[in-house]
């Protein structure tokens, strides 16, 4: 096995690459003749706001894979502890990822 | 902090090193980490892991082509499954790139590989430079840093797979959610707080009857809200 594991694997990551890189340059295309002040480009921010937002729902609510194997009240346990320390902690961003990742090491630990 | 907002590209650019070197650096040793252990018990040799991290940066799509390649999907429908799952960084790159100041078609493809949903929170953050040319930098040294601690961190994720406890390792894959929680929590303004509270809600239904298409369809779905609200916020406010 060479350093990039089974050519299928390496052919894997190069149609991932491919199939990622097609939105970012098709995004880079459209952007060129907008206007910062115009409609469509507050959509499109707004729209990507939407996105992240959405993607968020399904890393906690609906996420494959491993987090699949750990309970949704643990996931959503652990995100209020990092909103509920992140807002004690005057909007401190650090003591919040701390905090919610350290109680969902702690939950997955103690009924894994 | 009270300085002055840098103008130019190296100031910038040495703004964007140090926003990176804290909190992002930190999540990025932690959830790239995780990645590198995924991608070694999948089967991955480490050279391709780490231009795994390079050349896709986003991880989301990262772990779903690692899962599927795992589980013996075929080769057209990860591709699918991993465009599906990166499709925003479309609407991403048409909100960042007119906001950088300009250079040719290779330097903007460029901005845009290096573009993750981290980078581009920062750089939409109210903190961030304001003129083009300091934003080109400050871009460009934020994700620049964190590309060079993600690459290294996958690494050595995958060179410590077998030592890593199990839940310590799912707790790395879930420090990437709890990061964009915060970060999304903490976005300005009238138009983006719409938009993220009807991604979130809406997403859920959305993405559950529309696995490949929801995030889309919530961007959509989001986008529209945001901008009917931003637009009601600005008549009301003149």
């Amino acid at each position: 096995m060479s350093a990039f594991g089974p050519t299928a694997a390496a052919l894997v990551v190069a149609a991932s690459v491919g199939a990622t890189f097609l939105w970012r340059g098709i995004g880079v295309i459209l952007a060129r003749r907008l206007d910062t002040k115009g409609a469509v480009f507050r959509w499109f921010s707004f729209a990507s706001f939407a996105v992240l937002a959405g993607l968020l729902s399904r890393l906690l609510i609906l996420p494959t894979g491993d987090l699949a194997t750990i309970g949704l009240e643990v996931r959503l346990g652990a995100a209020v502890v990092g909103v509920a320390a992140f807002y004690l902690s005057r909007r401190n961003l650090l003591v919040g990822v701390a905090s919610g990742t350290l109680s969902f090491a702690l939950a997955a630990g103690a009924l894994g | 902090m009270t300085a002055m907002k840098p103008q130019d590209f190296k100031g910038g650019l040495r703004a964007g090193i140090r926003s990176a070197l804290g909190l992002p650096t930190l999540v990025l040793v932690g959830s790239m980490t995780g990645y590198g252990a995924l991608a070694h018990d999948t089967g991955f040799g480490a050279g391709l892991a780490v231009l795994s991290t390079i050349l896709i940066w986003g991880l989301p799509g990262q772990i779903v082509m690692a899962e599927m390649y795992a589980a013996g999907a075929d080769i057209l429908a990860i591709a699918i499954a991993v465009g599906m799952a990166n499709m925003r960084f479309f609407p991403m790159a048409v909100s960042l790139m007119p906001t950088l100041s300009g250079g040719g078609i290779l330097a903007r493809l460029a901005q845009a590989q290096l573009m993750s949903a981290t980078s581009w929170a920062y750089v939409m953050r109210s903190t961030a430079p304001e003129t083009p040319s300091a934003r080109l930098g400050f871009h460009t040294g934020f994700a620049g840093q964190c590309m060079t601690v993600a690459a290294i961190a996958t690494m050595v994720g995958y060179l410590g797979a077998a030592g890593l406890p199990k839940p310590l390792a799912l707790a790395l894959l879930f420090i990437n959610a709890c990061f964009l929680l915060l970060l999304l929590l903490d976005t300005k303004g009238r138009g983006a707080a719409f938009a993220v509270v009807t991604g979130v809600v809406a997403g859920i239904p959305i993405n559950m009857y529309l696995p490949d298409t929801g995030l889309i369809v919530t961007g959509i779905v989001g986008g529209t809200v945001g901008f009917l609200a931003d637009a009601t916020g600005r008549s009301a406010a003149s």
